[in-house]
């Protein structure tokens, strides 16, 4: 090992050419480091875009096949008097059960919404000039049972599990939100403008009254208040009942001011997939499940897709980075090791002429470059971490805007997946409430979380090695080929 | 122990050859000096029987084994030592770090052994101000005499020295031709100096000529 001493002997006693190997070796591993940061924070940005944004498949009614049977009902029907109906059949209960048992479905709400009429309180009234406090959006075709009421109550499994609250457009500010052990109870959650106007609070009680069938009241306790963002309130219609009426229950309660028949159902139900990539089977699975003709299965995975998208852009553009950078790094280096070798060829020739082998001549270059290395990594590391992060926020900022650019360009077209404003025709159709969103209108506002990490080091340790091995391999040829006496004799 | 068997060569054309069908030999515990004018071709002979190139014809034989037998790197490590005009000591290292780094290299009995090193250096008038300083701050002499005392810590039975006075004053050339002397006598080592100074060839016990091709003894 007798060549590792010479290597550490040179190395301290040239430290003016150490420290400048030193410097180029860690401005090339800076870049190589930058480039393994951002595309490893890439994958865990996609990755974690599957546990955040996630993907939904939505189990409801089928409107499509409803409109048609409804447009060859009118066809058929000669008399003017019989006004076809769209009639939507509600969702049943038992269907979903068995779609929340296939592989890949994690969690799932069920959605049902309705209204009723205020009785122990007074609403929020909106002046807008455009019809008053009148619920349902514009031009609706009512569906099932029809009236309306000025409280419009969104049943859920849970308030967490919905868009509005999942995106913090709505937050709990007071006692807790509707959560599955609410499940058969009279429970709600009440908007903050609602409960200041009416003087509510968590634990008192408020009266609804029904708006068909028997119209009895339904009494029901506060046990917790939210707020709804000014951005969720402003997305309804302007038709619509002001968005601080809206209150939340048990889907098992919202069921129940339906109307008995409607126990066991609901207007959709939203399951959320584990894996968003999975999401196509998911459906195809769950088709097999329901009758086609009655509901149907739509996906969203637009978030999911637009994260990919971007995170596979930079991700692509690391690993151009982490390679480029690799090349013309062996090439610096080999070039400037070349240059080292040439100007010490005398010493080589006095190695060889006490016959040292070739290859511990080769080795004791490649350890220098080694010691090199071991300082120019600490150096990247500590500066790496600053290059990643501002390429990083760069790139991601300057993909993001693309994608975004892109994403609203598709979602404005007609026909297209945004279910918000506007809210569902005639008061008890499904969902269409103020303020819901859905994953599509979310925006893939990723940020890459650069870390250096002991893994990260030990893969920036082998480009390392890599290119310094690469470079003394092409700089020992002339090692290799060199003759002493023509060095030493002359 | 070193002879030349009809040893020849030459650079592009056979039919000039620098010298033609030589054949000395050289003993264990004497000295030699091979005189020649520039040009004639004594440091190629001298690089020949240094190991450090092939001849074109003929042989060098190590005993009853020729270079070609014992491989020319393995005669360099363990059969040879050399000493160059220009020194060529590891100019990163102090003297006592080249004596070591040549042992280590040739696996010299006492490859490691720092006094005994520095015993040597001393014995060369190297003192101990001077064994750990950088070599480049020695004067030419001074690293002369390093170049000896690497050859003095290897354990090669064979000396050669290619114009080792070229660059010293009168008085550190006695020194060092009288150290080759010791090198001779005392470690019963053969030393064959390649000089141009017919002084320094007369302290050495024979003399060779190249001229004409040809190698001719003096008197």
């Amino acid at each position: 090992m007798n060549f590792c001493k010479r290597a550490w002997l040179n190395v301290w006693a040239k430290k003016g050419r150490s420290v400048l190997l030193i410097l180029v070796s860690a401005a090339i591993l800076m870049f190589v480091l930058a480039g393994l940061l951002i595309r490893s924070a890439a994958i865990k940005a996609t990755n974690q875009a599957k546990a955040d944004v996630g993907a939904t498949v939505t189990l409801s009614a089928n409107r499509q096949a409803a409109f048609k049977q409804m447009r060859q009902s009118s066809s058929s029907s000669s008399s003017k008097s019989s006004r076809p109906k769209l009639t939507l059949t509600p969702v049943k209960l038992s269907d979903a059960t068995k779609i929340a048992q296939l592989s890949n479905v994690g969690s799932y709400n069920v959605t049902s919404t309705t209204s009723a009429n205020a009785k122990s309180y007074d609403t929020v009234s909106t002046s807008t000039g455009m019809g008053g406090s009148s619920s349902g959006g514009p031009g609706g075709m009512k569906s099932g049972s029809s009236s309306s009421g000025d409280t419009q109550i969104d049943g859920v499994t849970a308030t967490s599990l919905t868009s509005d609250f999942s995106d913090k457009q709505s937050k709990i500010v007071k006692g807790r939100g509707i959560t599955t052990s609410d499940k058969n109870t009279n429970h709600v959650v009440i908007e903050k403008e609602l409960a200041s106007q009416n003087n509510l609070s968590v634990g008192d009680t408020m009266t609804f009254k029904q708006t068909t069938g028997s119209k009895t009241t339904v009494k029901v306790k506060v046990v917790g208040i939210y707020k709804a963002s000014s951005s969720s309130s402003s997305t309804a219609g302007p038709m619509s009942t002001d968005p601080s009426n809206t209150v939340y229950t048990s889907y098992t309660l919202a069921n129940s001011i339906k109307g008995s028949k409607y126990a066991g159902t609901a207007d959709s139900v939203t399951f959320n997939v584990t894996n968003p990539s999975k999401v196509s089977s998911v459906k195809t699975a769950g088709n097999k499940l329901i009758s086609s003709s009655k509901y149907s299965l739509s996906t969203d995975d637009a978030s999911y897709q637009t994260v990919k998208a971007s995170m596979s852009s930079v991700e692509s553009f690391a690993n151009k980075i982490v390679w480029l950078v690799a090349i013309a790094g062996t090439i610096i280096l080999a070039l400037i090791v070349i240059l080292m070798i040439r100007e010490r060829r005398f010493e080589i020739g006095v190695l060889l002429s006490l016959g040292e082998a070739r290859w511990k001549i080769v080795a004791q270059f490649f350890t220098e470059m080694v010691m090199v290395l071991v300082v120019a990594l600490a150096i990247a590391g500590v500066g790496g971490k600053f290059v990643g992060n501002q390429l990083g926020s760069q790139l991601v900022s300057q993909t993001a805007t693309t994608t975004q650019t892109t994403s609203s360009t598709t979602s404005n077209q007609p026909g297209g997946s945004s279910q918000g404003g506007g809210g569902q025709p005639g008061g008890q159709g499904q969902n269409g409430g103020p303020g819901r969103t859905t994953n599509s209108t979310k925006q893939a506002n990723t940020k890459l979380a650069i870390t250096v990490s002991a893994v990260d080091l030990a893969e920036l340790g082998g480009f390392g090695l890599a290119i310094t091995f690469l470079s003394i391999m092409i700089a020992s040829g002339g090692i290799l080929r060199l003759e002493p006496r023509k060095v030493l004799i002359s | 122990m070193l002879k030349t068997k009809d040893l020849s060569y030459w650079y592009q054309d056979a039919s000039q050859p620098l010298f033609k069908e030589v054949n000395l030999e050289f003993e264990a515990g004497q000295s030699y000096a091979i005189l020649g004018h520039s040009g004639t071709g004594k440091t190629t002979f001298l690089s020949l029987i240094a190991g450090l190139d092939h001849p074109k014809d003929g042989e060098i034989l190590l005993g009853d084994r020729s270079l070609k037998q014992i491989g020319l790197t393995n005669y360099r490590r363990h059969d040879v030592a050399i000493v160059f005009q220009a020194y060529n000591l590891f100019a990163y290292m102090s003297p006592l770090d080249n004596l070591l780094t040549a042992m280590a290299i040739t696996g010299a009995e006492h490859a490691g052994d720092k006094a005994y090193a520095s015993q040597i250096l001393r014995d060369l008038g190297i003192g101990d101000d001077l064994i750990t300083r950088n070599v480049q701050h020695l004067s030419g002499g001074q690293q002369q005499r390093v170049a000896i005392a690497r050859t003095m810590a290897c354990d090669a039975k064979l000396v050669v020295a290619d114009e080792p006075t070229g660059n010293l004053d009168e008085d550190n050339t006695h020194a060092v031709i009288a150290q080759f002397q010791k090198i001779a006598h005392e470690q019963q080592k053969c030393v064959i100096i390649v000089t141009h100074e017919p002084d320094v060839a007369a302290q050495c016990d024979h003399q060779y000529r190249l001229e004409n091709k040809q190698f001719t003894q003096l008197a």
